[in-house]
């Protein structure tokens, strides 16, 4: 199962956690200088270190609209999926460890888990980096720690984020007063999907700037103690009475009537919909519904994800709309999942 | 006036710096400042209000946060990837993990720009931690050798002369 299709803590607030890993191989130069065969070489040692457990995908044995894929649900990012030399994927579903091979970095290690779960996506995430510094030399400095391609990564190379939900705090106005205070903390907050100054269904990731002159235990724990401030938050203003409270139960109920029952739904409908139900669940007003089924479909209606599962053409809007709004219902209506 | 670095959409942040008598301005768009920052290419740290500033994006992120007094290492190349100085300075990125070393003089500012004056603190390589482990050692054995000369405890100086010299051929 993918991270998405899991339990998670506090999934009322938090979408996923992720930890990223940025490590190089001492002895080959960067993407810019790297031949094919060096590249080649990498993969092959990358592979033999991480061992059996770690399934390796060829990039180039991936169709483009299968990389999307890939991106839309976080397995990679958008710039490993264009890349033209050779790069692999290792993943490890049971630890839910992604790690790619010749991304930026020789080597881009991420561990997502649904939910709060920094320490957990940390550990799973080392224990992979352990296999790596057993069997290959990794690129280190004693100050300026792990080297990385780009300075702004040196040190830790550790790159922890959380996805949050947050409509009530989007809703009262509250986001851009909280940007600027996480960034004077050193954290980066950014809206995901949508465009320009909007950002859709309220989601937005939190995650650390600095890499180098924090341990990873004061890295993980500002964020933990951020993002747990901001739930607490959240959950406050999440509280609504009288007229106000039956306003949005109204438009829960409406949201979900028509994603359960719409026959076409376009991509920025479903981000407003999706907003309405989630916090729906999340207030209890609908119990019908779990968390995760709604994460799964969160991921899964996204352009290439949704092409892959149900067919057709993902130019064809009229048909893409309808190849959603089928698809949303089938999975509302499995109880399963 | 559009954004610089997409070229597309309205730039809505400007940002101009003198630095060294030379002034430098850029204009971006609310997505690429925002886009720029979360992927931490802002690297200087945001100001009072949202104005964003950064070094150049397209080249010259070490030039520009040299510190004053400091020359470019020029002339020199990185003895594992060949690369020069320009290169780097033009790319704004290194190009193999030697580059470091070899232009650690002249990386120093824009590093310190970006994390601030800091060494590294966290996870180090097995390989790292284990060579750090037997300077340590050898450190504390050199000055408990001193310590047992100075008692003229001959027998113990020995005893730590062997024990250093086992550290040294390891
Ligand atoms: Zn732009
Ligand atoms: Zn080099």
């Amino acid at each position: 199962m993918a991270w998405y299709q899991v339990k998670g803590n506090e999934t009322d607030v938090v979408i996923s956690s992720r930890v990223r890993l940025a490590r190089n191989l001492q002895g080959y130069p960067f993407e810019e200088r790297l031949t094919a065969e060096a590249a080649t070489e990498i993969i092959e040692k990358i592979e033999k270190a991480l061992g059996a457990d770690f399934k390796r995908t060829d990039m180039a044995d991936v169709t483009p609209l299968m990389a999307e894929s890939m991106v839309e649900k976080h397995f990679i990012s958008r710039d490993f999926a264009k890349t033209k030399s050779p790069h692999a994927l290792f993943t490890n579903e049971n630890r839910s460890l992604y790690l790619m091979a010749l991304e930026e970095d020789h080597v881009r290690l991420q561990c997502i888990l649904p939910g709060l779960a920094l320490r957990d996506a940390y550990q799973f995430a080392v224990e992979a980096d352990e296999r790596l510094d057993a069997a290959l030399p990794l690129a280190f400095d004693e100050q300026l720690g792990y080297l990385t391609h780009c300075p702004t990564n040196l040190g830790t190379g550790l790159r922890a984020s959380v996805m949050l939900f947050l409509p009530a705090l989007t809703e009262r106005g509250y986001m851009p007063s909280l940007t600027h205070q996480l960034t004077k903390l050193g954290l980066t907050i950014r809206g995901l999907y949508g465009e320009g100054s909007g950002t859709r269904g309220s989601l937005y990731q939190i995650s650390n700037q600095v890499t180098l002159g924090l341990s990873e235990e004061d890295i993980l724990t500002k964020l933990e103690e951020t993002v747990n401030t901001i739930i607490e938050k959240e959950r406050k203003a999440r509280v609504l009475s009288g007229e106000a409270a039956a306003i949005r139960e109204d438009r829960i109920h409406r949201a979900e009537g028509v994603l359960r029952y719409a026959t076409r739904i376009s991509s920025a409908e479903f981000f407003t919909l999706f907003e309405s139900l989630k916090l729906g669940v999340a207030l209890g007003l609908i119990d019908s519904i779990k968390a995760e089924t709604l994460h799964t479909l969160l991921f899964h209606v996204l352009p290439a994800t949704l092409t892959l599962s149900e067919g057709g053409a993902p130019e064809d809007g009229a048909a893409r709309d309808a190849a959603r709004a089928a698809y949303i219902k089938r999975v509302l209506e499995d109880k399963k999942l | 006036m559009k954004c610089q670095v997409c070229n597309e959409k309205e730039a809505t942040y400007f940002y101009e710096e003198t630095v060294n008598g030379k002034s430098r301005a850029f204009h971006l768009c609310r997505d690429c400042a925002q886009r720029l920052q979360a992927e931490g290419k802002l690297s200087l740290k945001l100001p009072e209000e949202s104005q964003p500033t950064f070094p150049d994006l397209f080249g010259d992120l070490f030039g520009l946060t040299r510190p004053r007094g400091t020359k470019p290492q020029q002339g020199k190349s990185c003895p594992d990837c060949g690369a020069t100085w320009r290169e780097i300075a033009a790319g704004g990125k290194l190009l193999c993990p030697t580059c470091y070393e070899t232009f650690r003089e002249s990386l120093s500012g824009s590093i310190r720009s970006i994390h601030g004056n800091v060494s590294h603190v966290g996870r180090t390589p097995r390989a790292f931690s284990a060579e750090a482990e037997r300077k340590n050692k050898k450190a504390s054995l050199k000055e408990a050798l001193t310590a047992a000369i100075a008692a003229e405890n001959f027998e113990e100086a020995a005893r730590l002369r062997d024990e250093l010299r086992a550290l040294d051929n390891q």
